[in-house]
């Protein structure tokens, strides 16, 4: 296997971000080490290549932050996939009912809201700093006014945190709740 | 000494390092003050509350601002990696911090430096991040809840938002079977303490307990309720409970604290915890002795 595990002193992030040339992944590099991320350029294993075959080893869990920091300086890349492991994230959404209010769980990340006023009562779950930050800013808000999470969290619990959110504002949307 | 470590939603807070203080609902650290609210400052409030209502000093904290861009939480991996030997506290508690394999595996290895290896514990991403690695077996406690536990029973899995689907759609029913995968495949610290509508607490693959009384399903929601389940649990092995008296007395209390707080949906951690002494006074006493003849009965040839 090219990537190598374990190793002390070495960058290992778990996540790749595929280009489909080499110019845009050097342009890649450069955005995102100005927005001081760690990563590093690798040659993607055969089973992921797409594209071209040079590719950013990026810290996984910075999905979000990454994939802002590329966009807003225009460089295109292909997708960003974990190196090992499912390739999807998870889709999956449960709703628990409390009766005044319901819980939208995605992932790892619950948010709960109160069914009248639709007002952000509760977040729990999660691990990512960004998630007592994230917290903070939604907490004793509507919905529709809360900060969105993929907005302004830069993790894949602010991610799953989205999903909850924008689910919940579907289920506010066709009166369910 | 207990050492927790962890981030707090406070982009200018410096690397702090301090004994902990509750002023109401305020956690002071080192001159900082910091809103009791999920996180690490309610993991540390609950700890606060359980070490005095034991007549224990107060726990350490390392705690940092940091609202994802990861920078507080590497100076945090770097202060315990240059310190942890010197510190050579009893107990750790790794918390919310960006989950960063390569500077874990660090962290632990200076753990092992110290004159005795810390009891270390992990919780949120510090949880995440040693699974990742590779080196969940060198911690002595997780407390992940179902979802997390589905992370750790995914051998592939480096974030819970990857974890299989088949994995994160089971229900409670099937939590030996993922504690059973989890120990299996290396992920899961010696003891394993897992938090939902039944709570379980494990032991090198082996489910010890189970408790879901009394049932107050509006915990789930409340932001921190994993949270103080760690603080307290570390409070309790560093005030000499063994660890499965610990989680035990730990997730009755937090359930009682709910039960006390007349705990909703939009109930606040802080009130949880400001349960937390009267919880202890009624029935720490009874909790114990309980734990311990189950833990005779448990040894007896």
């Amino acid at each position: 296997m090219f990537f190598k595990s374990g190793k002390k002193n070495g960058f290992e992030g778990g996540g790749l971000v595929l280009f489909e040339s080499v110019e845009e992944a050097m342009s890649g590099e450069r955005a995102l080490k100005a927005g001081e991320f760690e990563t590093r350029l690798v040659a993607p294993p055969p089973e992921l290549r797409r594209g071209c075959d040079l590719a950013l080893e990026i810290n996984l869990v910075e999905k979000p932050a990454v994939e802002r920091a590329l966009q807003e300086r225009e460089v295109p890349f292909l997708d960003i996939l974990p190196i090992r492991g499912d390739a999807e994230l998870l889709q999956v959404v449960k709703v628990t009912d409390f009766g005044e209010a319901l819980m939208v769980k995605a992932g790892n990340m619950k948010l709960t809201f109160d069914k009248a006023s639709g007002v952000v009562l509760n977040i729990s779950g999660g691990g990512c700093p960004d998630i007592p930050y994230l917290h903070a800013e939604m907490l004793a808000k509507p919905l529709e006014q809360a900060p969105r999470p993929k907005a302004i969290g830069r993790t894949l619990c602010a991610l799953m945190l989205d999903r909850a959110w924008e689910q919940s504002l579907e289920i506010r949307k066709n009166g369910n709740g | 000494m207990l050492l927790v470590c962890g981030t707090a939603p406070l982009k200018e807070l410096p690397l702090t390092e301090g004994e902990a203080g509750l002023d109401g609902d305020i956690l002071r650290v080192g001159g900082a003050g910091i809103p009791c609210t999920q996180g690490t400052a309610a993991l540390v409030s609950a700890a606060c509350k359980t070490l005095d209502y034991l007549g224990q000093p107060a726990p350490r904290v390392l705690l940092v601002g940091d609202d994802g861009t990861g920078k507080g939480s590497r100076q945090l991996y770097e202060r315990l990696i240059e310190d942890l030997p010197r510190l050579a506290p009893r107990v750790v508690v790794l918390h919310y911090m960006l989950p960063v394999m390569g500077l874990m595996r660090r962290v632990s290895e200076s753990a092992s430096k110290a004159p005795r290896r810390p009891f270390m514990i992990a919780d949120a991403a510090a949880m995440y991040a040693a699974k990742a690695a590779g080196i969940a077996r060198e911690f002595d406690l997780f407390t992940p809840d179902l979802s997390e536990l589905a992370f750790l029973a995914d051998p592939q899995a480096t974030h819970p938002a990857y974890v299989s689907r088949h994995l994160f759609e089971s229900d409670s029913t099937r939590i030996p079977e993922m504690v059973a995968a989890a120990y299996a495949n290396g992920s899961a610290a010696r003891t394993l303490v897992v938090k939902g509508a039944t709570d379980h607490i494990a032991q090198e693959g082996r489910i010890l307990d189970t408790l879901s009384e009394p049932d107050i399903p509006a915990l789930e929601a409340i932001g921190g309720t994993g949270d103080t389940i760690s603080g307290m649990v570390g409070a309790l092995v560093h005030a000499g409970y063994d660890e499965v008296t610990a989680a035990r007395v730990a997730v009755r209390a937090n359930r009682t604290a709910g039960l006390y707080a007349g705990a909703t949906p939009a109930t606040r951690i802080r009130q949880v915890i400001e349960a937390l002494p009267r919880v202890f006074a009624d029935h720490l006493d009874g909790w114990v002795r309980q734990a311990q003849i189950e833990r005779a009965e448990r040894s007896a040839p």
